[in-house]
């Protein structure tokens, strides 16, 4: 088992390697807490996930922009790529399966890719359908994999219209399943009336929201940890 | 801020073509800090070197723009854009015709190919945005095709409509890319070169005396 200081200088290499955007260094990093025997959960929260944290307070600083941001969560990923197979099932309660996609007639899809990171760092199995989907394939896809929550995602005004269609579906046939929506022309309000379960505004947001939700469990795990 | 340093220099390493253009009119939210694109174009045939010398020119660019506290953004070769990554969903928000057009380094053919006065189109580009505020070049907005319609009536598909481009208007569709596409996927079958690149060969900007470099 490393020392101490060993594990702070991995966790620290992987911080940096995210906020860096090194995508080298977060492989490099990622393979010696591996070596060292660390805990691969524990790599990914104090090490990738606190470099996200502090990207997004760069970002709401104006020190990053979209381009750096996106060119962070690649280093991420090439980190968690190597970290995650060997991750224990975290036990904080928030296991779980997500349906996320942009809905017909979108194709952008950065917002809802950076909200499907945060769900691959917490550890949920995601079925991403990707952009443009046909709005029927959110309901069968929920239906398929008996997903928890459903992530409906879209940039224009005019492919948003089809979100209150699939929301209506899935409630119809599974009123458990949580449902979320989110991109620019989205509204609390929208949200409320189309009885979804939760918004987020844009991509920037969905990331601030991300974050939000990552270190929440990251306390949650803190507080876990402490307790034992 | 004047460009010209940052010209020489990529020229120095081996750039056929450099030019800044004020790319704002193009830019999406996303990247809408960085209002000057940087073209930059060798005229050699595209290949892994060609790739890999147009890679090394954008890294010199953003270094320079670094050590001078300036951001940037590097686009890469079309033929150069890694499909996993979250930054390629970046890459197709902006086209590298904007960058040389903006700064005036050509327009778009009837053949809907970059076409530069003095190379045609047998150049391979790649793009630096950065929000370092360089004195733009003056820009093409007008296409130079003139009467010309050899491209037109070469086309073995007749995708090339004959129509000019404009910087006003630069989203027209001036060739039919279904009907291209449709060709091309009709010769991977049988050929090891699905591009027929007519319009490229007939063009006389490209024919024009106009080798490629030694490759």
């Amino acid at each position: 088992m490393a020392d101490e200081a060993r594990k702070k200088e991995i966790y620290e290499k992987l911080r940096n390697g995210v906020i860096q955007y090194d995508e080298d260094a977060c492989r490099e990093g990622a393979q010696e807490a591996l070596d060292a025997g660390l805990d691969a959960n524990e790599a990914i929260f104090d090490g990738l996930v606190s470099g996200m944290e502090e990207v997004g307070r760069l970002f709401e600083a104006q020190e990053y922009f979209v381009p750096e941001i996106l060119m962070c969560a690649d280093a991420l990923y090439a980190g968690l790529d190597i970290l995650k197979p060997h991750c224990k099932q975290m036990d904080l309660g928030v296991r779980g399966s997500v349906v996320i996609g942009t809905v017909e007639g979108d194709v952008h899809d950065i917002g809802k890719n950076l909200v499907k990171m945060m769900f691959d760092v917490a550890g949920f199995h995601v079925y991403d359908l990707g952009r443009d989907v046909p709005l029927d394939k959110f309901v069968d896809e929920q239906l398929k994999t008996d997903s928890e929550l459903v992530c409906l995602s879209a940039m224009m005004t005019t492919s948003m219209v089809g979100m209150p269609t699939v929301i209506e579906k899935i409630k119809a046939k599974n009123p458990d399943c949580m449902i979320m929506i989110g991109g620019a022309p989205t509204s609390k309000d929208l949200a409320d009336k189309w009885g979804a379960d939760g918004y987020a505004e844009d991509a920037s947001n969905a990331l601030k929201e991300a974050i939000k939700m990552v270190g929440f469990l990251k306390k949650l795990r803190d507080e876990k940890l402490n307790k034992k | 801020m004047d460009a010209e340093p940052l010209k020489r220099f990529l020229k120095t390493e081996g750039a056929t073509l450099v030019g800044i253009g004020d790319v704002t009119a193009a830019l999406s939210s996303e990247i809408i800090h960085l209002r000057r694109g940087i073209a930059i174009a060798v005229n050699r045939n595209l290949n892994r070197e060609t790739v890999d010398q147009l890679i090394r020119l954008q890294a010199l660019a953003e270094g320079w723009l670094r050590a001078k506290g300036y951001r940037s953004l590097s686009i890469p070769a079309d033929s150069d854009r890694k499909k996993d990554k979250m930054i390629t969903k970046l890459y197709k928000l902006f086209c590298h015709k904007t960058a040389a057009t903006c700064s005036g380094l050509g327009w778009v053919g009837k053949n809907g190919l970059l076409i530069n006065r003095e190379y045609g189109s047998k150049l391979s580009w790649a793009t630096v945005l950065t929000n370092a505020p360089f004195r733009a070049d003056a820009p093409t907005s007008q296409s130079e095709c003139g009467d010309c319609d050899l491209c037109v009536r070469h086309c073995p598909s007749g995708a090339v409509k004959g129509e000019h481009w404009t910087l006003a208007d630069p989203l027209k569709e001036i060739v039919s890319y279904e009907k291209c596409r449709a060709l091309k996927t009709r010769r991977i079958s049988h050929s090891s070169k699905p591009n027929c690149g007519f319009c490229i060969t007939v063009c006389p900007y490209s024919r024009n005396g106009n080798n490629h470099g030694t490759t």
